[in-house]
């Protein structure tokens, strides 16, 4: 009576199982195809730099880099700008795109946007990896960044769903008629239009570096140079002081060891504390963005024909 | 482990496939080894603080049945002092210590006491409160003292209550240890419905609200007071799913094994009072708290005054039993409230609330005005500092504006989710049998309610949403 009773649970179990990775592979194929059919929009824009552009200058962060970098002051006439920064996507991001575009193509400059805390210890830098699992099956070189998400990552990944896990709105928003034409951005680059109505006293970061975060860094910054890229790594300008970071310190230690130009403007005087240049307390406004590309690029240029 | 971790759904199955098959005379030993590893995963250091528990409450369970008189009482304070002591040195030292500091520095002195440094261990609060329940329900006589080691120690380490419970009383758990469980198919579909539902609470629902409201939580001072009443809103909803995910969970994972544990909550935001409210929320802690401080404090049965006061002063421990800091007080403390001016208006009101034409007003309104009631006090729960929760509280009832909406996806699934919970919640309160899906007699339309569950959860749950919220007690 006992063995039929397990018998029939586990048939029970099998059919169930079987019913759920049918339903999980359509609706993972379904939710695959409308998401590379979208055209505009954040998803749009990652497929866009890890798998289209072919541009000259490329640039790379995370929302600060994404608000900060204005094209229209990168390359002039002669040379293509594209900023592939994301909203809430770090050093692993960066890292992961930068090498699906190197299997592309090598970018003439490479421009990071590396943040005071960048290499601070977070849950949310391995969450945030999600925004990879869309391309976790086509792309082997990213692999081993987003299974850094988990230690289960790769069985989670079998499933054909939970790479577009509470994405179905946004995948449904990018292909719909009216939203075909969200595109709020120029070459990747979003601008903020807020002014921040407070003043700040100086920031202390308590931070705990983060060991792979360290490594990924150093990875991109091995990436690029291997690859024949110049790099430059910028700290963009924050409205408020701070103590020098770690990750800072840090920072300055991988970019002297492989030679590539460290630039800091996060205690620019012409940015700190002026209300006017700032959306919030890390991101710039346009105003703002517009005045540090402008004075990023004259820096940039000037480098590139004195060579210092 | 955590029960929402990939660990947990290798770990169960395992461990009920070994049960199964072994002879019961080794499954209690399964039980505990796989409790110490449950619990290890954690930092497997702590399990020493329980061993140490264990070992003192299972000499002083035997010493106080084997004695009388005075001897009986000494073992029982005997026991209570290191259970609480435990408590005292982990969770309370360093806020204790802190609220010293404030104090002597406001007469001039110098306070020299260092502060722990230390992590207070998964579920202190909880294993603790069920291992003296044990040692007083023996003292009282309402249970005989626990002469296997083996099994006592699974009473206080019986893994699906360990870290958040129901905090049981050996009443109703400790014979179970002995009791042969046989495979029955029936207690493992409905410890399946319950866990499948405990997951969905937990993904779906707390952690996608957990998106919103730990942004406006963390930074008040940026949000207006419509935004932040929202956050108090989701957060009322997201404590409930986070913890009843849990508790349906444990209970599930239990009735898989054979065993029966307490249910923790009885759809609490159906209560028309407070004291409604307490009586569906928790129930294991609000019942601990009745019988082991309430009751021994005179109850109701002892002049309103006084009684109003135990109401308060009960509330108030169970705050400070949720954490070491004001905030918890006060949050315990106002509840207390609630049920005092409760307690007072109730007679007043009783003749409007039987009243036919008013009844239904009554009970619409006395249930929104009990959930808005819960949710502010849930504000100093959830605040990070007095003072953020004082800032929350104040925006609330001052500043109106638009609402925050950091991602209209992130707001559609967090109503969906809401709509969807409490659509179950209304079928179970009001409707029985009717339209409860997972208890169909069809077996299409369960199987059904099966799948489409958990294809919400690879859909729309937060697979990244971290603990319990709970565990931290």
């Amino acid at each position: 009576m006992t063995k039929n009773k397990v018998a029939y649970l586990i048939f029970r179990i099998v059919l169930l199982m079987f019913i759920i990775a049918a339903l999980d592979f359509t609706s993972g194929k379904i939710l695959e195809y409308y998401y590379f059919k979208q055209n505009s929009g954040l998803q749009y824009r990652t497929t866009y730099s890890m798998d289209t552009a072919k541009t000259d200058i490329l640039v790379f962060g995370s929302s600060r880099a994404n608000h900060h970098y204005v094209p229209e002051f990168f390359g002039g006439d002669t040379m293509s700008f594209y900023n592939t920064g994301r909203d809430a996507n770090y050093i692993l991001y960066n890292t992961a795109v930068l090498k699906s575009v190197l299997k592309r193509y090598t970018p003439t400059l490479v421009i990071l946007d590396f943040d005071v805390t960048y290499l601070n210890k977070r849950q949310e830098n391995y969450d945030r990896l999600s925004s990879l699992l869309p391309y976790y099956k086509s792309h082997e070189e990213i692999r081993e960044i987003v299974e850094t998400r988990s230690p289960y990552e790769k069985i989670k990944l079998m499933s054909y769903t939970y790479p577009f896990n509470s994405m179905i709105l946004t995948i449904a928003a990018g292909n719909m008629e009216t939203n075909k034409e969200r595109k709020q951005d120029d070459r990747g680059y979003v601008a903020f239009r807020g002014k921040w109505p407070k003043d700040l006293d100086t920031m202390v970061f308590r931070e705990v570096i983060d060991d792979t975060l360290v490594r990924a860094f150093e990875s991109f910054v091995t990436s690029a140079k291997n690859a024949g890229s110049q790099l430059v790594v910028v700290v963009s300008p924050l409205f408020y002081k701070y103590e020098q970071t770690k990750s800072i310190e840090i920072a300055k230690q991988v970019c002297e060891k492989h030679g590539v130009q460290f630039l800091d403007y996060s205690h620019d005087s012409t940015f700190l504390s002026d209300r006017n240049l700032f959306d919030d307390l890390a991101h710039m406004n346009d105003d703002g963005a517009r005045i540090f590309s402008k004075m990023l690029s004259k820096k940039l240029i000037v480098k590139k024909k004195t060579g210092l | 482990m955590l029960f929402n971790s990939f660990s947990f759904l290798i770990f169960l199955p395992l461990v009920c496939i070994l049960y199964y098959m072994l002879p019961h005379k080794f499954r209690w030993l399964l039980l505990l080894l796989s409790s110490c590893y449950f619990y290890m995963a954690f930092v497997p250091l702590y399990i020493l603080i329980l061993g140490f528990t264990i070992v003192v409450d299972y000499f002083a369970g035997i010493y106080i049945e084997n004695s009388t008189g005075k001897r009986r009482k000494a073992f029982l304070v005997c026991s209570l002092i290191a259970n609480i002591g435990v408590l005292a040195v982990f969770k309370y030292f360093n806020f204790i210590n802190e609220n010293l500091t404030s104090l002597m520095q406001s007469v001039g002195l110098v306070n020299q006491v260092p502060y722990l440094s230390i992590l207070l261990p998964i579920g202190l609060s909880f294993h603790t409160f069920q291992a003296m329940s044990y040692t007083i329900e023996v003292y009282r006589g309402h249970q005989k003292a626990e002469r296997h080691f083996g099994i006592y120690s699974l009473y206080v380490m019986f893994f699906p209550q360990l870290v958040a419970g129901p905090i049981e009383r050996p009443q109703n758990i400790l014979h179970q240890f002995y009791e042969k469980h046989a495979f029955d198919y029936h207690n493992i579909v409905e410890g399946a419905r319950l866990i499948l539902w405990g997951f969905f609470m937990k993904v779906v629902v707390a952690d996608r609200l957990a998106i919103y409201v730990n942004v406006l939580f963390d930074y008040p001072d940026l949000h207006n007071g419509t935004s932040l009443m929202v956050a108090a809103i989701f957060f009322t909803f997201q404590i409930y799913c986070d913890f009843a995910g849990y508790s349906k969970i444990a209970v599930g994972s239990a009735r898989i094994l054979g065993f029966d544990l307490m249910n923790n909550f009885e759809r609490p935001f159906f209560s028309k009072s407070p004291s409604e409210f307490w009586k569906r929320w928790h129930i294991s802690l609000s019942t601990w708290f009745r019988d082991y401080l309430y009751i021994p404090l005179g109850g109701n049965k002892v002049p309103l005054a006084r009684n109003c006061v135990n109401l308060a002063f009960t509330f108030t421990i169970s705050g400070l039993w949720h954490g070491a800091s004001w905030n918890f007080i006060i949050w315990g403390f106002l509840n207390g409230l609630y049920i005092v001016v409760d307690r007072l208006v109730n007679p007043l009101t009783k003749k409007w609330r039987n009243a036919a034409s008013y009844g239904l007003l009554f009970r619409i309104g006395g249930r929104l005005l009990t959930f808005w009631l819960i949710s502010l006090a849930f504000v100093f729960f959830r605040a990070k500092s007095l003072d953020y929760a004082l800032i929350i509280i104040t925006k609330i009832f001052t500043s109106v504006g638009e609402l925050y909406i950091p991602s209209p996806a992130q707001l559609i699934f967090s109503l969906l989710a809401i709509t969807i919970l409490m659509l179950s919640e209304f079928q179970a309160e009001f409707m029985q049998s009717k339209y409860a899906f997972f208890r169909s007699s069809n077996m299409l339309v369960r199987n059904i309610a099966y799948i489409v569950v958990i294809f919400l959860i690879m859909l729309i749950g937060v697979f990244d949403g971290g603990q319990f919220i709970y565990f931290q007690f």
